[in-house]
């Protein structure tokens, strides 16, 4: 699966799951970037990515990413 | 003397675990489900005849009305009422739930237990004895997670009725209590991303979700005679995760 393809599906999982149409992430956005981005937040947002992209994460991985670049490479490792 | 234990959503988990828990010889079970009395198969093996199923949609007034109309047909007025369905658990933003949702969840969680409690209790307040217990969660303690609104809507109107019930009924002897477990690891969590529940466990200062074990037997101390002069208690059991 392209990059490109996965940044595009993650940006819409945000916009939809942050109310926010124009919302614009980066490699580099973080929680302290999106007021709203809590912890259970975060869970939203992965069980979305699970969703939309067919596969599982584990506790372990997600609990230390630090930014949308993380996220994006794991997906991308998950996907092969 | 001998029970006589209604218990909606008997089906479930925590029902059939309760009933192996509190079942003695001579007491009965008027047990209700909905689609799933397969799973009260085992129980009724386990003690012959004790075990009396019915499936019931508790979303429907016509069926609790003639629910209740059978029990009082057909059984000994109950000394003990259990109240335990609950819808699984919608996680989504308050923007995207139907409103209808809402109403089904009222419909199962509190108004079938107000028709049932109106059938009955006012029976048992004669009778000068009885116990009617609830599960709630601990999801109303405290500030809840958010995307649950139509599930704790449901449960902190519980919580209310618990309350308005337990000053009613004490001058009867009757208690009208409710434990509020933390998530529980039951099949009622087959639709929740595993996701959500690993992290619940993880932040649970025990280092786990709750077990059907670990509230089965604060529920059978409840719903005993020893607990006559406790009434309107919600009890967390949540090792730690919600304190009131």
């Amino acid at each position: 699966m392209e990059m490109q393809e996965i940044f595009n599906t993650v940006q819409d999982i945000f916009r939809d799951n942050f109310d926010d149409d124009e919302l614009v992430i980066t490699r580099e956005t973080s929680s302290d970037d999106i007021e709203d981005w809590d912890s259970l937040e975060q869970i939203n947002l992965l069980t979305a990515m699970e969703k939309a992209f067919g596969l599982k994460f584990k506790l372990e991985d997600v609990r230390g990413l630090k930014n949308v670049g993380e996220l994006l490479d794991l997906i991308a490792r998950l996907k092969g | 003397m001998a029970n006589v234990y209604l218990i909606t959503g008997c089906t479930s988990d925590v029902g059939t675990a309760l009933v192996r828990r509190i079942l003695k010889q001579g007491d009965i079970v008027i047990a209700q489900g909905r689609g799933d009395l397969d799973k009260l198969a085992p129980l009724c093996a386990e003690f012959p005849g004790c075990i009396h199923t019915y499936d019931v949609d508790l979303s429907s007034a016509e069926q609790v009305d003639i629910f209740i109309k059978l029990i009082g047909e057909k059984h000994p007025l109950p000394t003990h009422i259990v109240h335990l369905p609950a819808l699984p658990v919608v996680n989504a933003k308050f923007k995207n739930f139907d409103e209808a949702r809402f109403m089904l969840d009222m419909n199962v969680q509190v108004m079938s237990i107000v028709k049932i409690c109106k059938a009955f209790l006012p029976k048992m307040a004669k009778a000068r004895c009885g116990r009617v217990l609830f599960i709630q969660t601990s999801y109303t303690i405290g500030c809840p997670p958010k995307n649950t609104a139509a599930y704790v809507m449901a449960k902190s109107c519980i919580g209310g009725l618990v309350k308005s019930l337990a000053v009613e009924y004490a001058q009867y002897g009757i208690t009208v209590n409710c434990v509020a477990p933390c998530m529980m690891e039951t099949h009622f969590l087959a639709d929740t991303p595993d996701l959500i529940v690993q992290a619940s466990a993880a932040d649970n200062p025990m280092g786990r979700n709750a077990r059907v074990e670990d509230v089965v037997p604060a529920m059978a101390f409840l719903l005993s005679e020893e607990a006559r002069f406790i009434t309107g208690v919600t009890l967390p059991i949540t090792g730690g995760s919600a304190i009131e």
